[in-house]
């Protein structure tokens, strides 16, 4: 994407495949600490992901995708996410989720480790309803 | 002759042999190129990965966290041996756990204590029959590792390593080198070893959120899961091509099996027909 300066490459990767890989003007993506856009040009950074929608604006539209954690680095006109976990709006079972969310408010919460994980597993139902509503 | 008989379902015996190993190396062979073509997919998060811990552990200099201290202590060491579900592989398994034993007697002659955790049927059948203590037994595992499949038991040794119950982590798993070739290989999982920093300074300057300590305190357990992970990929594509050697092979000696029952019966038949004229003759020379 060289050539072409008001785009930049958005790689999204899996230990298990290459998601996602395509030009996009504008990506925001959920940083750890709330969410954070990238244009072209923009300057080399390492960030750690947290839990939520990343949408890519292209030239051939906008792409909404869910991530859990991991890692965004972008280097020259390359933005690569690496996470252990990207979901393609299409690739979310509505009901799954549902259920996810069942089991996630029928949990005890005994301290304060329990409440953390609860709260992350909020976060991620909350994040993959909110993609698929969209839709 | 009562012979040919026995030679002709010898024959069809032998066929059907061949019919069925002939099959099931197209299977492994399908199944190779599926596994085979999963490790490449996930090869661009792994180099990325290890280009990520290289740069960063080059910013903080000295590298030092929990995951890379050997502790004191004489917790034992865990050691994970990767085996198949399914037989018929030729030596694939007995490689392995030849390799697991030996490493297990290593560790026990020298005082270690070890704890073992067998993935495969195989594997756990043999341990049972040797009368090895297992900590863990996993005959459950498919012929395709998915990521979130593997990820817990990664996660769980880790919090047992941090938490002093296991001193270091090892897996026994079977490398592939090439569709021919495929070594038994033991690596230690835990303490990491950071991949070598030799990555050429680029000189490019990062701005790290946040820094570069916590992004590494997330970086090097991903590494952890990634490198178990690809431990059981290997595993698989190595198993699938085994079986694929091991059934080309019984597929050619069905073959050449057959050749040669062919040819006895061939011979069998002759000679009886040469005998039953020897018989006619003899008699029409006996009434002359």
């Amino acid at each position: 994407m060289a050539a072409d300066a008001a785009s930049f490459l958005l790689e999204v990767v899996t230990p298990e495949r290459v998601v996602l890989s395509r030009p996009a003007t504008f990506v925001a993506f959920p940083a750890f600490d709330g969410e954070m856009g990238v244009l072209p040009n923009r300057a080399p950074l390492v960030a750690k992901l947290g839990i939520g929608i990343v949408r890519a604006e292209g030239p051939d539209g906008t792409q909404r995708l869910f991530v859990d954690g991991g890692f965004a680095t972008m280097q020259g006109e390359t933005l690569r996410l690496l996470t252990e976990e990207a979901r393609l709006p299409e690739a979310i079972d509505p009901d799954a989720v549902e259920r996810e969310l069942a089991a996630v408010r029928s949990r005890r919460l005994d301290d304060d480790q329990a409440f953390a994980r609860q709260q992350r597993a909020l976060a991620r139902v909350r994040a993959l309803r909110a993609l698929l509503n969209r839709e | 002759m009562a012979n040919r008989r026995v030679l002709v379902k010898r024959r069809k015996a032998i066929q059907n042999i061949r019919k069925i190993t002939r099959t099931m190396q197209l299977i492994a062979t399908a199944r190779f190129q599926a596994a085979f073509g999963r490790a490449t997919a996930s090869r661009p998060y792994v180099e990325r990965l290890a280009e990520l811990v290289a740069e960063l552990s080059r910013g903080t200099g000295e590298a030092s966290h929990p995951l890379l201290a050997t502790p004191a202590g004489d917790a034992p060491v865990a050691v994970l041996v990767l085996t198949s579900n399914r037989g018929l592989c030729g030596g694939y398994n007995a490689h392995v756990l030849r390799t697991a034993t030996a490493r297990l007697d290593e560790l026990a002659a020298a005082g270690t204590p070890t704890e073992l955790h067998v993935f495969g049927k195989k594997g756990i059948g043999y341990f049972r029959f040797q009368r090895r203590p297992m900590r863990a037994q996993h005959g459950d595992l498919g012929d395709t590792p998915r990521y979130e499949e593997v990820e817990p038991f990664a996660t769980e040794l880790m919090r047992r390593f941090l938490a002093g119950e296991i001193s270091a982590v090892e897996v026994v798993h079977m490398r592939f080198h090439s569709a021919g070739l495929q070594r038994p290989e033991q690596v230690p999982l835990l303490p990491l070893r950071p991949p070598a920093t030799a990555a050429a300074g680029e000189g490019v300057e990062y701005e790290l959120r946040p820094g570069a300590r916590e992004l590494l305190d997330e970086l090097l357990p991903a590494t952890v899961r990634i490198r178990l992970f690809q431990a059981f990929q290997e595993a698989a594509i190595s198993e699938q091509s085994a079986r694929m050697v091991a059934m080309k092979a019984a597929t050619d000696a069905a073959e050449e099996m057959i050749r040669t029952i062919t040819r006895q019966y061939n011979r069998a038949r002759q000679t009886h027909i040469t005998m039953e004229l020897l018989d006619i003759i003899g008699g029409a020379n006996a009434l002359s």
